[in-house]
């Protein structure tokens, strides 16, 4: 939008808006009220709802100023006779087919329909016409569906196809037959359940929520996501000590996020309340024993004397203590100040997937935010797969093509489905994607760089023409597949292609939702392989907060361990290993940040308390660092610990509670950029490496199914029942007509051979 | 004033006082023998709930929380859920049925509002009035205690006639 201003008469009053404006949104930015339905900012325009009619002069007819720009010296008119007579005609059409079933209805109290409807409807209904009827039905396991209620807005079928690239769920038949459908009935699609937030009646509705209970009745508390990187805000609705739903309508929150959710955050929450959740403290008395249940201070105090005892034997560094980047910086914090002030041990670590310690290091330019990415010109992503593992970025990349014009390269070694929306993709060998790095640090490699990843060099050549001819933001992202010294080159390029009007902005696809906030709290990054290597070599006891990740589990040492404390939400794989687990609370149950990939620091609230005996992370590791004789001071408040934080970490200088209050407004930790280097040694050391590699390795020509990531059985999505059916395939049902829930039963077999793959 | 006069005065007193109260013993009596009799409730009564159901049996309530919303002591507490079976074997006419309806007595000031907010028709004030426990947590009554089909009518209450003129003495004071 340019910044030149034209004039525009509202009601008889005139205002400088910017060239460009659409006049509903200058409308309402003014305080002028205008009810729409199909309009949806940032998506196509659909203007099939008709209720945001205004009168502007020198026009025929009343228009709808959904779909119109501001010009100078447009006068408008949004209050008449003859414009409220028209959206009172409009509302009585949109309701002429409009079943009254409000009492039923999972979206009464919170319905756009119904909102409208009490400003703009009429008391009676003139149509006593047979209404036409429609069953309810379910398109998926995740979404339930009352076709009649729709009143064709197609926000669904728009916010399918351009935020999610999906296509999934579309309008069918014509006329007064249209209905919102999906190909074969049944939707086979990644589940995120945005054409249900985005829905403004209660045609598309939550089936996991399915009539439990109605808005009113539930608590809200803005958090943040506890699945990935992109740290989505959301809405926990809890009644009583149950969380019932999450859902991101911007009525209640207002995060980077908008309304977008994937399927994880929407409805991978009823972990929270599951009836597996570890209820007390075990301790395992006996090496090959039983978990036996106790009190928290017995559980405290034979801890502490365990600890006391192997570190006097054994010397502090044969205390490793494990974090987890799934934790509350609060947590991480506390457990670091426990490693270093307490144990006084060197060996701390988190068990993240990969590390972004040398990107970090080395980072030359600001980091992309979402907002960033959105309308970015030029996105670059090595390697990664933000479809499944990061949806948000996925989302933003897709309307930054779609609705901003960008251009997307891909350099992957499988064709993923951002495909669709790459202008270049450089399909390379699988394992190649460090030879990506040396190609965008020069054109010296290039003839080794195409060779080994199976592509023309004149692709690359083309990379980095376009980046260093973008006009605007360049987003360079990667996954994990680059090697230490490829993320240390990739996050020195800002110094390389920065120029006039073009900036180069750096996005690591970090993988969990504290991964990057992990990062900034570590001391000594030490890796969590080399930690589990050691163990009954040097190392023999473990204090851990949170499970391994399934991928350290196979050679993970921990039976040779004298001692293993475990802080988790459930018994898993690591806890069977454990001498002691002590209860954690889930996110949904404490106060606390996340830091997201964008550098975000963002809130997490408690919205239901602490279910059965559990506690915070951060307060258990504080209460047996009391046992232990250490007081940290921080009084049971999450929030002295992050004046901790804020005091102690300079990127997180100056943070406090009260300014991270408003989610729509995010600050970003102040990671330190380093300057400008010679990356001699690490292109070498990339040289190298790439140049091992073999010439003819197999490309992958399938693109994966959709799910494949997201539909995974984790510990915690495992405890979501529909989740195993989409692991299991979603296999369509016999009858639409209720939850295949009831109809379906998960073979065992099927759902192992999922979760292992 | 001599003690004759004070004497002549209180007789005159007793006499007058006693003339009212005899007077009122040929006419109809204001007490009702309860329990031995029934006592008569006008129509519109606001007694304990109920709960109501249809022809085939299934319960009216769809759960939506309306009572709930409008009551001013919050004294309903419902969850609701979903019942995929057939309607013929559901347990309510719809799909969302009351899994757990509530109603805390030690709160309800019976003042109707739930009724009138009710759009099923399913909860109306019935005209049990006995309600005295020896425990207070048995004020709570839950979906069985309140259900129609189920809930115990005392045998002490008589519905007055829509045109019996059950209180006009009352009235008249
Ligand atoms: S299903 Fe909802 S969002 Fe989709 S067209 Fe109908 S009313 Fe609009
Ligand atoms: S009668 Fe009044 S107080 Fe009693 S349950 Fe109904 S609304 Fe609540
Ligand atoms: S909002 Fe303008 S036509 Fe629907």
């Amino acid at each position: 939008m340019s910044t030149e201003l034209v004039k525009v008469t509202i009601n008889a009053k005139d205002f400088q808006v910017p060239k460009g404006a659409r006049l509903i949104d200058v409308c309402r930015e003014n305080q002028f009220d205008i009810p729409s339905f199909c309009y949806y900012a940032d998506l196509a325009l659909q203007a099939s709802c008709r209720m945001c009619l205004v009168r502007i002069e020198k026009m025929p007819k009343l228009q709808t100023s959904c779909t119109i720009i501001c010009t100078d010296g447009m006068v408008v008119t949004t209050q008449s006779e003859e414009i409220e007579k028209a959206r009172r005609s409009m509302l009585e059409f949109l309701l002429a087919n409009h079943p009254l079933d409000c009492p039923v209805c999972d979206r009464g109290g919170e319905c756009e329909l119904q909102e409208l409807t009490f400003d703009w409807g009429n008391l009676e209904e003139r149509f006593i016409e047979q209404k036409n009827a429609r069953a309810e039905k379910y398109l998926s396991p995740m979404v339930a569906n009352d076709p009649q209620r729709c009143i064709l807005c197609k926000r669904c079928t728009r916010v399918c196809d351009e935020w999610m690239g999906e296509d999934a769920i579309e309008a069918g038949n014509r006329g007064a037959n249209t209905v919102i459908g999906t190909y074969g009935g049944w939707l086979n699609c990644s589940q995120c359940g945005n054409c249900i937030e985005v829905c403004p009646t209660g045609t598309l509705l939550d089936g996991t929520y399915r009539h439990q209970a109605r808005p009113w009745e539930l608590t809200q508390t803005i958090s943040t996501c506890t699945y990935c990187s992109d740290g989505c805000q959301m809405s926990l609705g809890s009644r009583g000590d149950e969380l019932m739903r999450i859902v991101a309508r911007d009525r209640y929150v207002n995060g980077l996020n908008g309304e977008f959710l994937c399927i994880k955050g929407r409805f991978g929450h009823p972990f929270v309340n599951h009836e597996e959740r570890i209820r007390t403290p075990l301790i395992r008395y006996q090496k090959g024993g039983r978990l036996v249940p106790a009190t928290w201070d017995e559980a405290i105090r034979f801890t502490a004397q365990k600890l006391d005892g192997i570190v006097a034997a054994r010397g502090n560094n044969s205390l490793a203590v494990v974090g987890s980047p799934r934790l509350t910086n609060e947590a991480l914090y506390c457990l670091r100040k426990f490693a270093a002030e307490v144990v006084e041990t060197e060996n701390y670590a988190v068990a993240d997937a990969f590390s972004l310690k040398p990107f970090f290091e080395s980072l030359g330019g600001p980091l992309a935010t979402h907002q960033d990415i959105r309308h970015a010109k030029t996105i670059v992503l090595i390697g990664g797969e933000p479809e499944e593992l990061q949806p948000l970025t996925a989302k933003q990349i897709r309307q930054a093509v779609r609705n901003g014009g960008a251009k997307l390269i891909l350099i992957n070694s499988v064709p993923i489905r951002l495909r669709e929306q790459a202008a270049q993709f450089i399909h390379i060998r699988p394992g190649t994607e460090n030879a990506a790095a040396l190609a965008l640090a020069g054109n010296a490699d290039d003839a080794l760089a195409a060779r080994k990843m199976g592509v023309e060099a004149a692709e690359l050549e083309i990379l980095r023409q376009t980046i260093s001819e973008t006009q605007g933001d360049v987003v360079l992202m990667f996954g994990g597949e680059l090697s230490a010294e490829a993320q240390a080159v990739v996050a020195q390029m800002p110094y390389t292609f920065a120029g006039e009007g073009r900036r180069i902005l750096l996005h690591p696809l970090a993988l969990f939702n504290n991964s990057v906030g992990a990062l900034d709290l570590d001391v000594n990054g030490k890796s969590v392989s080399d930690l589990l290597d050691a163990a009954g070599v040097s190392i023999h006891a473990m204090y851990m907060a949170g499970s391994l990740l399934p991928e350290h589990m196979p050679k993970c040492g921990l039976s040779k361990l004298d001692f293993l404390v475990v802080q988790e939400l459930f018994e898993t794989e690591t806890t069977a290993f454990a001498d002691v687990v002590f209860p954690a609370a889930s996110f949904a149950e404490i106060d606390g940040t996340f830091t997201n990939n964008d550098g975000f620091v963002q809130r997490v609230r408690k919205s239901i308390e602490p279910v059965h005996q559990s506690k915070p992370d951060w307060l258990i590791v504080s209460e047996l660092a009391k046992e232990l004789g250490v007081d940290f001071g921080f009084e049971r408040s999450a929030s002295a610990v992050f004046r901790e934080i804020a005091e102690r970490i300079p990127a997180y200088a100056d943070l406090r509670y009260p300014l991270l209050k408003d989610e729509s407004h995010p600050l970003q930790v102040k990671h330190a950029i380093a300057s400008k280097r010679e990356l001699a040694k690490e292109i070498a050391g990339i040289r190298r490496a790439v140049a091992e590699l073999s010439d003819d390795g197999v490309k992958v020509s399938e693109t994966p199914q959709v799910g494949h990531e997201l539909f995974k059985l984790g510990t915690l999505t495992d405890k979501v029942p529909q989740f195993h059916l989409l692991a299991a395939g979603n296999p369509t049902p016999a009858s639409f007509a209720i939850s295949p829930l009831y109809q379906i039963t998960i073979d065992e077999g099927i759902k192992r051979e999922k979760a292992v793959a | 004033m001599s003690i004759i006069t004070e004497v002549i005065e209180s007789t005159r007193a007793i006499i007058q006082g006693m003339s009212v109260t005899l007077s009122y013993i040929p006419k109809r009596k204001q007490t009702v023998q309860y329990p031995e009799e029934p006592v008569t409730v006008q129509p519109r009564y606001r007694g304990q709930h109920l709960l109501h159901v249809d022809e085939l049996g299934r319960e009216k309530c769809v759960a939506c929380f309306l009572c709930a919303a409008a009551c001013p002591s919050e004294c309903i507490y419902i969850e609701a859920a979903d019942d995929p079976r057939a309607p013929e074997e559901r347990t309510g006419v719809d799909e969302r049925y009351a899994k757990i309806y509530n109603i805390d007595y030690g709160r309800c000031i019976f003042c109707g509002y739930c009724v009138e907010a009710c759009p099923k028709d399913a909860i109306t004030h019935g005209y049990n009035f006995e309600l005295s426990v020896y425990n207070r947590a048995d004020l709570l009554k839950r979906k069985d205690d309140l259900l129609i089909t189920k809930q115990v009518q005392s045998k002490n209450y008589r519905v007055a006639f829509s045109d019996e003129d059950v209180d006009s003495e009352w009235k008249e004071v």
